[in-house]
């Protein structure tokens, strides 16, 4: 024991020692029980994290306020959570799961980010909370919960300094100010911006579905919502039908590749890629059979289907060797055996019944 | 068909010597069976002694690159002729691989 410790301190150290176990297992109970609500509700978290005080940091705290405490319980932080969000609107259902499963002190809770409104206004969300039932129900613990940037401002500040200085220079105050309504700004913006995001989603979603391809900009999001159609499905199926090939399954990230052929196409909006399909598809069927007929391999890439639709239009559009070439390039990463497959595929696209019609 | 492996740089090599058809095939699942313990190591197959590839190479190889990518190795082919480039080309399956 410490002997500079006043007596106060040092009973209340005596029984932090001795209720240690159970903070412990508060700690262990309390984050199990949030974690679970926060998964179920499909929040996404920059960071969660749970610690019970440390002894060295409690007698510290003593030090400074012990006489403030008349029990061990006084101190309402002996077990403390942090819930780390991305975005300013996740605070407030955090907020709103742990009302829910556990019991608020509110006389003691403070929502730091309204106090502070004439300074920065730029702070945690924090709830002196105890478990609904159980034996640990009488312990309190805290939860803090805040954005990542308000996170960053936090840890910067601690960095600085600046929390515990009594006055500082006007100048200082000013430049804090300024960069804590900067992150403020910038977490609203980002909150914002999601919420945007999503009703383009789900208007680029209702659009696919209902078949208005030409509304719907060709964008990485809508591609993808496209490609939930299997816009491929029937020409694979007919390719596949050559050699009763298996289709093996190409990964997202492929056929996303797709969308930097399609802008070198100048394709716009969905309607293009549509249109495309449907012009060429009976040119890449020629094409994938005058390739596999004379071989014997049973299974083929789901991306077979669009590799072909790509080199017959490109060949169609009079872009010759380079521009085959281009299309390997940009789907396989650009290596000098693209030449050869490109030369190949311009060999055998000259006997084709499609090239005749131009 | 003849397989050879060798631990090199790290890396796990096999190379392949002849036809990689079905009736090889068989075999040569076997003796790739070393690759799948490919944890740190990348793998190379070296292809510049292998004259030809069915179905039945290209699902080995295939199979190979899911229990790789799981491990988080990295699979490189390497000096395969055009023929057996135009293979992987007309089947869509070049994109998988990183040739080399």
């Amino acid at each position: 024991m410490n002997t500079m410790q006043s007596p106060h301190t040092a009973e209340l150290m005596d029984a932090y020692r001795a209720e240690l176990p159970q903070l412990e297992k508060l700690a262990e109970q309390a984050s199990n029980l949030l974690q679970t609500a926060l998964h179920e509700q499909n929040i996404q978290l920059n960071a969660f994290q749970c610690r019970v005080k440390t002894e060295e940091s409690l007698v510290g705290k003593l030090e400074k306020k012990g006489h403030k405490y008349q029990t061990i319980y006084d101190i309402t932080d002996l077990v403390g959570i942090r819930v780390v969000t991305y975005y300013t609107d996740d605070v407030d259902k955090v907020a709103v799961i742990a009302k829910q499963i556990f019991d608020i002190d509110w006389k003691n809770s403070v929502d730091k980010r309204k106090h502070q409104l004439n300074s920065f206004g730029y702070l945690s969300l924090h709830y002196i909370c105890y478990m609904k039932e159980g034996p640990l129900r009488n312990i309190p613990f805290e939860i803090q919960m805040r954005t990542a940037l308000q996170h960053v401002w936090s840890a910067i500040e601690h960095d600085i300094g600046y929390k515990g200085a009594v006055k500082l220079p006007p100048e200082f105050v000013r430049q804090f100010s300024r960069l804590a309504g900067m992150l403020e700004m910038a977490d609203d913006e980002f909150s914002r911006l999601r919420t945007t995001m999503t009703d383009y989603r789900r208007q680029v979603q209702s659009l696919v579905k209902s078949g208005h391809f030409s509304e719907v900009s060709l964008s990485t999001d809508s591609f993808r919502q496209f490609l939930e159609l299997h816009p491929f499905d029937r020409l694979n199926q007919r390719i596949a039908a050559v050699n009763q090939a298996e289709i093996y399954p190409a990964p997202i990230m492929l056929m996303m590749q797709y969308l930097t052929v399609f802008e070198s196409f100048r394709f716009q909006n969905l309607g293009d890629v549509q249109k495309f399909i449907e012009e060429n598809s009976e040119g890449a069927y020629q094409l994938a059979l005058s390739q596999l007929a004379i071989t014997d391999l049973d299974i083929l890439s789901e991306s077979v289907g669009l590799q072909n639709l790509c080199l017959v239009y490109v060949i169609k559009q009079g872009g010759g060797l380079y521009g085959i070439k281009a299309v390997y390039d940009a789907v396989n990463g650009e290596q000098a055996s693209n030449t050869a497959l490109a030369e190949n595929i311009l060999r055998l696209a000259q006997q084709l019944p499609f090239m005749h019609k131009l | 068909m003849k397989t050879t492996f060798e631990e090199k740089d790290g890396k796990y090599v096999m190379h392949f010597e002849g036809r990689l058809d079905t009736a090889a095939s068989v075999q040569t699942e076997q003796e790739m069976k070393v690759l799948h313990n490919c944890e740190g190591h990348d793998i190379i197959l070296d292809c510049a002694q292998l004259d030809y590839i069915s179905s039945s190479g290209l699902r080995l190889f295939l199979a190979l690159l899911k229990i790789a990518k799981a491990k988080g190795s990295k699979v490189c082919v390497a000096g395969m002729n055009d023929n057996l480039r135009q293979v992987f080309a007309m089947t869509g399956f070049t994109h998988l691989f990183e040739f080399v």
